[in-house]
This record gives structure tokens, sequence and C-alpha cells, in this order.
């Protein structure tokens, strides 16, 4: 069997918030394999943002053990960080977080920039297929502000996914956007999923956003509370 | 890391790519930032450029009037030596005591073209007053009379002596409302009677009437007991360089003859300064004219709005007489037909008419200016002294004595570049011969010589008088007796007439260029064939001067100009300052912009830094985004300067609109000169105050964390 593709083991995260402390996550152990489309639900304020930013590591734990494709975050330099959310993490933001003064084409092309590995041509056929499978070939010379909230978080799918990375992350990417859009950018989601094989983690509110997930992992109060399968999704 | 370089150049790409958007999308703030910065190099530029002009102009002027490229003086002097006057008075040199040997000595280093003598001073000088004028025109019509017997009718003498008789008048109510203040008592009065006594024969028709019986005796009675009384003329100080004229001719071609001739080889002269002579010598309602027409064609000064002017006006017509003194009966006759004509009245007093000419006002003012030069001018002397002229100079000497040496003025000489320049534009050209015995300086053996001569003298109260004349008879020059410079007691300097026959022998003498060179200076100064080679020249000069036994310290000839040389700098100073403080204040207003920009970017860098941009990329993109503004913005303000510069240049430079510009900008405009220097000096600056002024911003872009990408709040 393949290593997980994240392993969280007793995670815990303590916020300071002036001299009180916040026990956003407390002995989270959490196993996710390659190719899961998982969901994690749980009320507000128990924890989900705080576990998926430790898994993107874009932050590290206060105690315990995250590793995201067998590398132990906690253990890496601010470089290396930088560099496996790079080259093995996309994400996706519940606001889009485009880079407003660029084009639809460049925001997709950015994290391959910043990988500098492929030739422009190489590039330029990578950005096309992406915005070809979310359904953006024709806007290309946009600008974000240019295009709907749906039409946006396409972009922001496109992105996470054009430099192959083997996970990708979304926080809430469905919570601006109203239930059909979202359906679709979930669907979207769904099928890049199934094409490729990338494992993608995301939260969210919305139960019908969650029937997509191949599985539920449950928070409240900074705990794991359970984890299901959702036949629903293994259904389809 | 693989492929590192070409990331970097793909990353460098992208950084661009939005430094430049970010720039786009926020044209408020870049029109901002970059208007500072290229106001800022528009003032770089500019300035410099303007600077450059000055310095090279000053450079060319004091080169070539005075300064030389190199001065010299003795290393025992305790002040510095400064061509244009110290702070604190002239100062203070020891003297060189035999120039031919610092002459030899420089003139075996490589590269020396040539050196000038000087010796630079200030004295009293008294110029013949306008009684003298009109004694020795009579004295010539006397002359006429005699060598050709008289003729029956004499207009011309008839009224000479009309003139001088109308003098004594004007002078003797002069001296009664001065006696009226005084007590008669007094021993000034008592002192005085015999003053009176003479004057009041001079205005008596029996003198007048007698006159012809013996017309040489009456004239030295005028001479000598009623000229003296008048005090026109009087005293004023110049200052002069002595030196050795053809030199100073070749070295220095600023120094212009503008009016006669220059003084002959070898001959003793002085040409005097251009502006000296405007500011002391002119006839002083022409010279106030002359201001006010500056006043008002330069500055935009108004007669009505301006007390000083209303002044001047006022001066010029209370005080008529300078004027009226100067017309006999015949010149008056005309002086008063024309002006009537002009003026177009029946007025027939000539002070009235004169008065009336220079009562002006802002709308005749120009009118009346062109009356003034073109009708009564010609009618009179402007100057008090004109070619062909002798002056007297009076100087304390080294040793101790007053010298008093009459000296004939060849011509005028204006220093090009420094015409107005109060400091420089005053200066007179003195043959170094007279300068040498002005300056009395006293060798061992002369020394002993005046001792003797005391001695001989038995210290009696004229021994001081013999021993001058022993000490100027024995000058440098040969010591024939005939060619001892005219040595005039205080009493008589007011008087310039007398002893004419020594005077014209001494000023024929030519004085072979040894005895030129043989003899005391103060300073030298050196003219290179190559100007850059200023500095490694001079010890040189010092090393090869003291293998001669001469010691010397060597300066520059910016040291040398002392005030000038110190407002050069001053004004550099300036400037810096001036771009210091736009810059500073560049600084802080690209940093707060910057800071606002990505303050409000802390969302988009947080979610750059998220997809896995270092901290390197984010610092960067500050600072490409400010360095680029600021090379985009400086080249605009650089070819902003450029173009001013240029546009400058083409309309004619920048006027001076006073004398303190005139003498700024070496001449009446200023074309600023670009320099290749002042631009690269402006493009440092720019990229340096950029760069200080991203730190701090890409400094806050580097710290937000990718974290900054996960807030929900705000879209
Ligand atoms: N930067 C922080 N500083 C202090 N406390 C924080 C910080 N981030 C989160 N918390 C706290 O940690 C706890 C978990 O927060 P988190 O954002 O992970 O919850 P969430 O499940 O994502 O909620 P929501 O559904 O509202 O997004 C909350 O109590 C929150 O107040
Ligand atoms: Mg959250």
């Amino acid at each position: 069997m393949p290593e997980p593709i994240v392993e969280a083991v007793d995670v815990a995260k303590v916020y300071q918030l002036g001299k009180t402390e916040v026990q956003a996550l407390r002995h989270v152990d959490l196993v996710v394999e390659r190719g899961e489309f998982l969901s994690i639900a749980g009320p507000s304020g128990s924890g989900k943002t705080t576990l998926l930013n430790l898994i993107g590591g874009v932050d590290v734990p206060t105690a315990g053990t995250v590793r995201v494709d067998g590398e132990d975050t906690s253990r890496l330099t601010e470089r290396a960080l930088t560099r496996l959310r790079l080259d093995h993490i996309g994400f996706i933001f519940q606001t889009f977080n485009l880079v407003a003064v660029l084009t639809v084409f460049q925001n997709v092309e950015f994290p391959l920039l910043l990988q500098g590995r492929m030739t422009s041509a190489e590039r330029r056929r990578r950005v096309e297929t992406l915005l070809e499978s979310v359904g953006l070939a024709g806007h290309a010379r946009h600008r974000p502000s240019e295009l709907s909230g749906g039409q946006r978080q396409r972009v922001a799918v496109a992105r996470a996914l054009v430099g192959n990375p083997p996970l990708v992350l979304a926080d809430e990417p469905t919570a601006n956007l109203d239930s059909k859009t979202g359906g679709t950018i979930i669907d979207l989601m769904r099928e890049m999923n199934r094409r490729d094989g990338t494992t993608f983690i995301f939260s969210t509110h919305d139960p019908k956003v969650m029937s997509h997930a191949s599985a539920i992992v449950r928070l409240e109060d900074g705990r794991v509370i359970g984890r299901e399968s959702a036949q629903g999704a293994e259904a389809r | 890391m693989s492929g590192s370089s070409s990331s970097r150049v793909h990353q460098g790409r992208i950084l661009v790519e939005i430094a430049m958007r970010n720039l786009v999308a926020s044209r408020v703030r870049t029109t901002v930032v970059g208007g500072i910065v290229a106001l800022g190099v528009v003032v770089v530029v500019l300035g410099s450029s303007l600077l450059d002009s000055i310095d090279a102009g000053m450079t060319r002027s004091i080169q070539g009037s005075l300064g030389g490229h190199i001065q010299l003086y003795n290393a025992a002097s305790r002040d510095p030596l400064a061509l244009y006057g110290g702070t604190m008075g002239e100062s203070v040199l020891e003297p060189i005591s035999d120039f031919a040997r610092l002459k030899g000595a420089v003139l075996t280093v490589p590269g020396v073209r040539l050196v000038v003598p000087m010796g630079i001073d200030q004295a009293m000088v008294s110029m013949g007053n306008v009684f003298d004028v009109a004694l020795e025109r009579l004295r010539a019509d006397v002359r006429r009379r005699m060598a050709n017997g008289p003729p029956a009718e004499d207009p011309e003498y008839e009224a000479h002596k009309a003139h001088l008789r109308r003098m004594a008048t004007l002078l003797q109510q002069e001296l009664r409302q001065a006696r009226e203040i005084a007590d008669e008592t007094s021993g000034v009065y008592k002192d005085r009677k015999a003053d009176f006594d003479a004057l009041a024969r001079a205005v008596e028709g029996g003198f007048w009437e007698h006159f012809d019986e013996d017309p040489l005796a009456s004239l030295e009675f005028l001479e000598n007991r009623v000229a003296p009384l008048s005090m026109d003329g009087g005293f004023t100080f110049i200052r002069y360089v002595g030196t050795d004229p053809e030199a100073f001719q070749k070295a220095f071609p600023g120094a212009q003859v503008v009016e006669g001739a220059p003084i002959p080889p070898g001959q003793r002269g002085v040409l005097l300064g251009k502006l000296y002579a405007e500011e002391w010598l002119k006839l002083r309602a022409a010279r106030r004219l002359d201001k006010i027409r500056e006043a008002r064609d330069l500055h935009g000064r108004r007669i009505a709005k301006d007390e000083e002017l209303q002044r001047w006006v006022k001066e010029n017509t209370g005080q008529t007489r300078d004027i009226l003194l100067q017309l006999d009966p015949v010149r008056t006759r005309e002086a008063v037909r024309r002006l009537q004509a002009a003026l177009g009245t029946k007025e027939s007093d000539p002070a009235r008419l004169v008065s009336a000419l220079l009562d002006t006002d802002d709308r005749n003012f120009d009118a009346r200016y062109r009356i003034f030069y073109a009708e009564l001018a010609p009618l009179l002397q402007l100057y008090s002294v004109k070619v062909g002229d002798f002056i007297t100079i009076k100087a304390p000497s080294r040793s101790g004595y007053v010298s008093s040496v009459n000296v004939p003025v060849y011509g005028f000489v204006e220093f090009r570049g420094l015409e107005r320049s109060a400091l420089a534009g005053m200066m007179s050209v003195l043959d170094i011969h007279t300068w040498r015995d002005l300056y009395g300086y006293l060798t061992p053996e002369r020394a002993a010589e005046i001792a003797r001569l005391k001695e001989r003298a038995g210290a009696t109260m004229v021994a001081r008088e013999e021993a001058e004349a022993a000490l100027f008879g024995g000058g440098d020059a040969p010591p024939a007796p005939s060619s001892a410079p005219q040595v005039i007691d205080e009493n008589r300097l007011l008087a310039a007439g007398g002893g004419k026959g020594a005077r014209e022998d001494l000023f024929l003498r030519r004085y072979g260029q040894a005895e030129t060179d043989a003899g005391v200076a103060l300073n030298a100064a050196v003219i290179l064939e190559d100007p850059r080679r200023i500095e490694e020249t001079m010890p040189l000069l010092v090393e090869a001067a003291a293998k001669a036994g001469v010691r010397v310290k060597a300066v520059t000839w910016l040291e040398a100009s002392g005030i000038v040389g110190q407002s050069m700098k001053l004004l550099r100073m300036v400037l810096y300052l001036a771009v210091l403080i736009i810059f500073a204040v560049a600084l802080v207003i690209i940093n707060n912009a910057m800071v606002m920009a990505t303050l409000q970017r802390v969302k988009e860098i947080g979610t750059m830094r998220a997809i896995g941009a270092q901290r390197r990329f984010v610092l960067s993109l500050v600072l490409v985004e400010v360095v680029t503004t600021g090379l985009v913005f400086g080249g605009l303000g650089a070819a902003a300067g450029i173009a001013i510069v240029r546009v400058i240049g083409w309309t004619g430079g920048i006027a001076a609109t006073n004398d303190t510009m005139y003498f700024l900008f070496s001449g009446p405009a200023l074309i600023p000169r670009l320099g290749a220097a002042s631009l690269a000096t402006s493009v440092a600056i720019v990229f340096l105050v950029s760069i200080l002024s991203a730190l701090y911003p890409a400094l806050l872009a580097m710290r937000v964390t990718p974290l900054e990408a996960m807030q929900s709040d705000d879209g």
C-alpha cells in the first residue's frame, strides 16, 4: 500500500490571543489516502480552517506531526515549506484570491513560472489545457474583475491544478457562491479528482457539497468526532 | 536546486509583469511618487548644469583675469593669499624679495608657460578736481598766447577765465555756508582766514582785470592758493595689482583694455578698473541716471513706487553744481541752447534747465536719459579721470613712510566675466615699478642708506621727506636722480599741477625685462600649458623654488580667489542641500506610498506566498516596483531637465538681473551646460533613493505570511 498523502498524528494547535490560549485543535489524528475526495465538516470555529492550514504547510502544529507526501512539515525550513506548497499542494480559497492585475492566463501560469521547470511553449499548452477543462478557454485574456464569482473560482481551480500537485486543499470553496454555481465547482473538482487521481481535501458547511465527498471528517471544538464514508458520493 | 537559473528568469519575467501592472493599476500613487522623483532629477540635472556652467565660467574668468592656474607666495606669510581680498581686509603677505630668482626656478619646471609677478594692495588715490581741469585749460591758453603772441580776439581764453572766476564764486558761497556753521572765533576759522582772503581775491574783478599783466603769477596763485580749497575729486580708494604689464597681458587674456591703450612695455602707468571708474570716477548725476535706468530696465523697478529711485532723482535735481562747474560760459550757452530745444522750454537759467532735465519720472525717463547722453554729456567730462591724466596714489609703505606716487592713466581695464563683480571688477592694473615704490620694500642695504641720509639731514623735521625722496630716488630702477618718481607732500596731494618736467622724464623711461623682474613681488601667477596638471605641478614648483633658495607656498587659483572660491563652494552646498531635502521628502513619500500599497495588498501577497512564492520573490516585487518607478520617472525627469537646459540655451540663457548674478554667471547670461557627470549623479541618486525608500515596505511585504491568504473577511 502506498504511503498516505496526509498523515496527522496527535496534532494540536494553540493560538495565543492576548493572555488567553485558544485550543483550535487538540489530539487530532487523520490519515488521507491518495485519490480521496475528502470533506471536512463542522460548525463554525470547530477548527476546519486550522486543520487545512496545517495540512497545507501554511502553518505548523503546536504539537504532534503533520506529514504531507512523506514530509514532516515541522521539520522543514520556511524555504522548504514554501517549496513543498509550490510543488505538492494546490490551493483553492474561499475568496478566490486571484492576482487582480494579471489576466486569467497569467494567474493560471503563475505557479508554473514560480516552479520554472517548463519552457514557455510547454506552459502555454498546459495552461490552455487547464482553462479548457474548467471551461474558460475563451477567457484567457480577461482580468479577474471581468469574471463572475464562479468563473473566478474555476480559474482558481485551474491554478491549483496547473502544477499537477498530488494534493489540493480548498477551504470552503463554495461559501461565496450561490448553491448552483457552488455545485458546478464541486463537480469540476470531483471530475479532476477522478480523472487525474488528485487528492482533494475541502471544508464546507454545506450538506449538499459534503454529499459529493468520498469521505467526511467531522470536527467539533477542535477534535475529530467522526469519519464517515459518503456513500452517495461513492454511488456516483 | 536544479533549473534555478531558468526559474529565476521566469520569476523575473512575472515579477516585472506584476510590478508594471501594479504601477499602471494604481496610477495616482505612481504619478505622485514618479512626479517627485522626476522633480528631484530635474533639480539635480538643472542645478548641476547651472553650477557646472557657473563653475566653468568662474574658472575661465578667474584663471583668465588674475588667478592663473597656480599662485605662489612667500611660505613665511601668515595670511593666506586672497586675490580678491580676504574676509578681514587685505591679507598681509611676506614679500618675495627677488622675483627674478623665483621666475628662473619656476620656468625650469616642465609644463610652465608663464610666470607673472604680482603685488596686490589698496591705497588712497586723489585725482585732479574740476578746478585743475579748468586751470589746465587756462594754462594751455596762456602758453599758446606766450608762444604766438596774444590775438586780437581770444573768446576761448576769455571764456576760460570767466569759468574759473565763476568757479571761485561758487566755491566762496560754499565755504561761506560752512563758515556760518563754524564758530568764527574758533581756531579753525583763524587757520582758514588766509583761505577766505585768497578766495575773495580770486572773485574780485580787480584780480581778473590784472590777470593778463602777469598771467603766470596769476595762474600760480590760483593753482596754489585757490584750487586746494576745492574738495572736488577728493580721495577714493583704489585696489590694484602691481605687475609686469606685458607679461600680465600675455597671461590674462580676460583682462581687456576697454578704453585707451595697454601700458607700453617696460613703462610706468596704470590701467584703471572700469567698474571702479563707473562707481567712483563718473559724474555722479550720470552714474545715478545709469543706476535708475538699470533698476527700471533690469529689475522692473519704478520711480513712482521706489523710494531709492526717488532719492536718486531728488539728488540729481538738487545737485547740479557738479555739472555746472564743468561748463565755461561758451559751453554753458551751448548747453542752454540744446536743453531748451530738447525740453521744449524757454527757461534760460542753466541750473534750472539741468535740474529740469534730471527731474525724471517713469514716463519721461528714457527720453531724458537719451537727451542727457546725446545733448549734455558731450559738453562734459563724464569721468573725473581720463586717459592721459595723472593720478596720485598714496599708500603706507613697508618702511613706515607714506609713499605717494604720480602715475599716468593709460586706459581702463575690464576683466571678462568679472566686469560687474564688486570684488574683482574694481581691480586696477599698475606697473610693478610704481607698485614697488608704493610698497617701499626695504632691503637691508637700503635701510642703511636711509639711516645715513637721516643722519646727514640732522634728523630735522624735513628728514622724513628727504628720506622718502632718497628712497624713491634709489628705487629698483637705475639710480638716475632725474628718474625719481615725484614725491608729493600731503598738502599738495589735491593739486595735480606742478613739476611736470621731472614727471614726464620718468614716465617716458623704459625699463628692461631684467629690471622689471629683479625686485620685490608679493605673489606670482603661474600659467601652465595644461590646466589639468595643476595638482601635480604645485609640489614641483615649490621644490624648484626651494632649490633656488626661495621658500614659497603654492595654492590653486581657486584657493587664491578667497571669497570667490568660497562662494562657489557655498553655492554647491546649497544645491546639495536642496537635492538632499527633495530626496529626503521623496524618500518619505515613496516609503509611505509603498507601505500603504503593501498593506492594501497583504492578501494578494499572502496568496502568492501560499501558492509557493518565496519571501525573496515578494521582496523583489516591491523593489522592482519602486526602482522601476524611479528609473522610468527619473528618466523622464532627466529628459525634462535636458530639455529645459536646451531651451534655456536656445533662448539665450538666464539673464543676470543684478550684479551678484552677473558675477556668478561671469557675464550677462548663464547658459547651463549638460555634463555627463551630472546625469550619472542623478541616476545614481535616484537609484539609491528608490532602493532606500523601498526597503521598509519590502520588509513589510516579506513578513506577510501565507496565512493572510486564508482570511475570509473582505473580498
Ligand atoms: N489566528 C488566530 N488567532 C487566534 N485564534 C484563532 C486564529 N485562527 C483561528 N482561531 C481560533 O481557533 C478556533 C478554530 O478556528 P477555525 O478558523 O479553524 O474554525 P473554522 O472551523 O474554520 O470556522 P469557520 O467555519 O467559521 O471558518 C476558533 O475558536 C478561532 O477563533
Ligand atoms: Mg474556516
